[in-house]
């Protein structure tokens, strides 16, 4: 019964439910009927064999170069994990010729596409040369444009994302995440203080962890693949949970040595300290 | 629950096709919960209770859905939670999202409930639920624990009283206990309190435990913001809870990096609740106590040692290409030390000073004898060959030995001078007159050149140049720096009154007797200072030239303007600044005294005939400030006279009788009656003084009568101005004129 209203609803235009992996990135926008054929096939696919995954965020500054380099790492792993972004400045700012002129745009309007071409016909020499244009590239593969961590609404369902073809959407559809991994303290902080602003109303435990990471591309670089490393830390503990206490292990009850994921929370984030001294990480367990 | 695996994976799958349906579109949420709940329910199989468990904590956390919708959901999906959870349920996922699903659907059955009274069974159903989570929390595994005291804050703010933001909207405001109406069939209201304290005990006992569960501890703090926000009643015990707790004194040893961890996570979260409090409302009674926590857990030891493992240190390899490490030259040898002579003696010369051989062969040996060609060709190929730091060492080498030369010069023509202004000392003529000016100016450049011309050595070109003489200050521009110096000690003086003055106060009343004057660097001290230089400073000046009328002139001049300065400063604002005046004026009398005295010792020693003359600044000084400010006095301002006239050092007649003067002012007769008063009871040698005023004042201003009348009766009863009025009070207008002599 429940696939009936699906059939009746898939014809409409209105919200597209999920599509199919995005395949080559060529195009952001995604042809409407394309995907609600693909829908029939793929998504009962899909579900069917996907293991469980936590799902992630990440957030610098600006959702530019930090936190764009991590969800690309993210969601280009092996186990492409579900995973969306934020920045938690004010505005978006990129380096402009000189220290005191940025360029500046605002949050959740101005797509990666429109940055792109407009610093191409400013100056299509300098930022190349200083890999603003080279960063927006591959943010515009990635996802439409920058968004603002305050103004998340978690829990709001993100079908839009996922038909718009945003890499790391399969999965996020329901607006929640586990783990939230910020690049700058600062940024904690502000993650932090805004989840205590929006009430925890979702009653939704999430792990929020900091990563320092400079604000240059070559250390974007190293610190994407050490959020990688994390967070395959992390999911692995949380699949090894979901099988224990799941089919083969439920009916034994939880055991003293079956520690849950939570639990390992901290101990993953030691070891992963221990591999990672240049990174100063930071941890809290906080409520969507 | 025997269905074959593929069954149970078609199903999932038609499952998740239904919630991206849902998900897309909120409206079909009604008609997919009542569709679900029989395939995910507590007979199922494990798969299916975890999705439907999951999906269901989706649902009611789900801002899409309205809350109206969601109220009318409530009663059957409670049911099958209840069901669920008496399975028993074991399956840690499924019971976090069941946890979660309650302590959502908590406030919305409440609130269900207010409105709708008859309605027992769900929030018996609900209560069922709560009791369960409650009993079993403790044995839950951790992270349904965690959900659990979730679900606890949700319960609390539930339950404690918020705001009511309009009592005529009932269906606006929050839901909260002071939305039960105080007679509900079921709600009973101190019962519902009363559990809600019970559990925020329970809740915030995470803070109290001998080892602290990081885990759990975070999860408390981070949902405390929204019950210290909105709920007023508990936030206090909140928040002092919360200021008891150091996460470092809840571990042990050993400090494994998972501790650390913990700790760093405790600590840095605990600060971001108060900091989330405090930027809310920066006048939060316990502000300052939680500036204070904050700052105690940024010195925590443990961050501090975890801190300085994990920053960054510096770069290994040079940013800039020009690191010091690369250039250095491995291989290359010490350079030698070069054996530096002292310079041969005798007079100095171009030769003697760059000769660093000690040689006579060599140092004999002329140069000028080689032609110019050869010694090119020997020196250019040396230069080359010759070690930096060699070369260096000599350079430096003539280069002290110069610098040497110079100063012993210096030192010889200075000396020269010092002699050449004694002699002129001896000519100098007492009259001073400006018109010389110039004439000295060309002497003494003259003298200058001659001495010049005096110095020529062999180093002719080497010859130390001296800045001519600066031409001598005329009086008025001596007067002028002296005057603009002490415009700077007003300034200071100015500053150090806006300085707070409670740690003024302070440092007074430690330092007490003990005090030396201008120790503090504070508004009295700047006082004193100027109040000395004005004194002391020109004071044994006057005395050695009694002759010299322009120097003493002088003198006076710079101390009188500085007397007038602080004058004007006094009265600038007479009441604040009391106590400078008070200063000054002590200062002046003592210097009188001293003055006196050792006028009175130069009399003895010297012959009678020189009668050495003191200027007394201190009566002058004393009345002109009283008439200054005496003009601007208040009726109200007794306390400022009378601190002024008991704090001066002596009272003198023409001070009383200024006092008196203000008798003349009907308004202010009191306070001139008042102020002799206090003279005579608190101020024994100027009794008779005072009292005399009295009875003049009694005797000439009508208005003083009263009260300087009982003055007199009570210090000088036998005063003949008061037996008239005594006699005959009545016609005690008459008299004062008559009764005169």
């Amino acid at each position: 019964m429940a696939y009936d209203p699906r059939r009746t609803n898939s014809g409409t235009s209105t919200p597209q439910p999920p599509p199919p992996p995005p395949p080559p990135e060529t195009s952001t926008q995604t042809d409407m009927a394309s995907a609600a054929q693909a829908l029939e096939t793929a998504n009962p696919a899909g579900a069917a064999t996907d293991s469980y995954k936590l799902k992630f965020c990440t957030v610098c500054a600006s959702n530019n170069n930090r936190s764009m380099e991590a969800h690309l790492q993210l969601s280009g792993a092996p186990t492409a994990f579900p995973v969306i972004s934020f920045g938690t400045g004010s505005l978006v700012r990129l380096p402009g010729p000189s220290i005191t002129q940025p360029n500046v745009y605002s949050f959740n309007t101005t797509s990666y596409n429109q940055m792109y071409e407009e610093l191409c016909s400013k100056d299509e020499r300098l930022y190349r040369g200083n890999g603003i244009l080279n960063m927006l590239d591959r943010n515009r593969q990635l996802k439409w444009g920058p968004e603002r961590f305050q103004d998340w609404v978690p829990g709001v369902p993100r079908i839009d994302n996922l038909s718009k073809g945003d890499k790391g959407a399969i999965g996020t559809e329901g607006g929640v995440v586990d783990v939230i991994i910020t690049c700058e303290e600062r940024c904690w902080d502000a993650v932090v203080d805004d989840l205590m602003n929006k009430g925890n109303t979702l009653n939704y435990p999430v792990h929020v962890f900091n990563v320092d990471i400079k604000d240059n591309h070559e250390e974007a670089l190293t610190g994407g693949k050490a959020i990688l490393d994390l967070a395959n830390h992390l999911n692995e503990a949380a699949v090894a949970e979901h099988l224990v206490h799941g089919s083969e292990g439920w009916a034994n009850g939880t055991g003293p040595a079956r520690q849950s994921f939570d639990e390992k929370v901290p101990e993953i984030l030691a070891d992963w300290q221990e591999r990672y001294p240049n990174l100063p990480a930071l941890w809290t367990l906080a409520w969507l | 629950m025997a269905q074959p695996m593929d069954n149970v994976i078609d199903q999932v799958a038609q499952l998740n096709a239904a919630r991206s349906l849902v998900l897309g579109d909120a409206a079909f949420y009604p008609q997919i919960v009542n569709g679900i709940l029989p395939i995910v329910g507590a007979s199922t199989r494990l798969e299916l209770r975890r999705w439907g468990a999951n999906f269901l904590a989706e649902t009611f956390a789900s801002p899409m859905l309205a809350v109206a919708q969601k109220e009318q959901l409530a009663p059957n999906v409670l049911q099958t939670i209840r069901e669920i959870l008496e399975l028993p349920e074991t399956d840690t996922t499924v019971l976090q999202s069941l946890v979660q699903t309650s302590a959502s659907l908590y406030p919305l059955v409440f609130r269900h409930v207010v409105n709708h009274p008859q309605d027992s069974k769900s929030w018996e159903t609900m209560t069922a639920i709560k009791q369960d989570i409650l009993r079993r929390m403790d044995s839950f595994p951790c992270p349904v624990k965690l959900c659990c005291a979730k679900f606890i804050q949700r319960v609390v703010q539930v339950q404690t009283p918020g705001l009511i933001s309009d009592p005529r909207r009932p269906d606006q405001n929050e839901t909260s206990l002071a939305v039960v109406p105080r007679n509900h069939a079921l709600l009973s209201i101190p019962n519902l309190e009363a559990e809600s304290s019970g559990l925020l005990d329970r809740l915030l006992g995470v803070f109290q435990e001998e080892t602290s569960d990081a885990l759990l501890v975070n999860a408390t703090l981070n949902c405390l913001a929204p019950l210290i926000r909105t709920r007023q009643s508990v936030a206090n015990k909140i928040i002092n809870t919360i200021l008891e707790f150091y996460p470092a004194k809840h571990v042990h040893a050993p400090f494994t990096p998972t501790i650390r961890v913990s700790v760093k996570s405790m600590e840095r979260t605990a600060r971001a609740l108060l900091i989330n409090i405090l930027k809310k409302n920066p006048n939060h009674p316990l502000a300052g106590r939680m500036q204070m926590y904050i700052e105690r857990l940024m010195q925590s030891r443990l961050e501090a040692t975890d801190d300085a493992s994990r920053k960054r240190g510096l770069p290994n390899e040079p940013t800039d290409g020009l690191d010091n490490a690369k250039r250095a030259r491995l291989h290359a040898l010490p350079p030698p030390m070069l054996k530096i002579p002292p310079m041969a003696p005798g007079p100095a010369s171009f030769d003697r000073l760059f000769t660093l051989t000690e040689d006579t062969g060599l140092s004999s040996f002329d140069v000028k004898q080689l032609p110019i060609d050869l010694v090119l060709k020997i020196v250019v190929p040396l230069l080359s060959q010759v070690h930096d730091s060699t070369l260096a060492q000599a350079v430096d080498a003539v280069r002290t030995r110069y610098q040497t030369i110079t100063k012993d010069q210096n030192l010889q023509r200075q000396l020269q001078q010092r002699a050449a202004a004694q002699d002129e000392d001896d000519d100098y003529e007492p009259e001073y007159q400006p018109m010389d000016v110039a004439s000295v100016i060309s002497e003494e450049a003259s003298a200058v050149a001659a001495e010049v011309a005096d110095l020529q050595p062999e180093l002719v070109s080497l010859g130390p140049f001296v800045l001519p003489q600066p031409p001598p200050l005329s009086e008025e521009e001596a007067g002028e720096i002296g005057r603009s110096a002490v415009a700077r000690v007003f300034g200071m003086l100015n500053a150090a009154e806006t300085s707070p003055a409670p740690a003024k106060g302070l440092s007074q009343q430690k330092l007490g007797f003990a005090r030396l004057a201008g120790s503090t660097f504070d508004r009295d001290a700047w006082s004193v200072l100027l109040a000395r230089l004005a004194t002391r400073a020109p004071a044994g000046l006057e005395n050695d030239q009694p002759t010299k009328g322009d120097a003493v002139r002088r003198q006076t001049t710079i101390a009188d303007s500085i007397r007038e300065t602080l004058y004007r400063f006094i009265l600038e604002d007479f009441r604040g600044r009391l106590n400078i005046a008070i200063i000054w004026l002590n200062e002046e009398w003592y210097n009188d005294r001293i003055q006196m005295k050792s006028a009175a010792n130069q009399r003895d020693d010297t012959e009678e005939d020189s009668e050495p003359t003191v200027a007394l600044n201190y009566d002058t000084w004393a009345t002109r400030l009283l008439d200054g400010f005496l003009a601007y006095l208040d009726s109200r301002d007794i306390k400022v006279l009378v601190r002024f006239l008991s704090e001066v050092p002596e009272i003198t007649i023409p001070i009383t009788q200024r006092v008196a003067s203000l008798a003349k002012d009907p308004e202010r007769v009191n306070l001139c009656v008042q102020s002799l008063m206090y003279l005579i009871m608190f101020r024994p040698p100027a009794r008779e003084m005072c009292l005399n005023t009295v009875e003049d004042v009694y005797q000439t201003y009508e208005e003083s009568r009263p009260a300087a009348g009982k003055v007199l009766t009570k210090w000088r009863p036998q005063s003949t101005v008061l037996k008239p009025a005594n006699d005959a009070p009545e016609s005690s207008e008459s008299k004062p004129t008559t009764s005169d002599p």
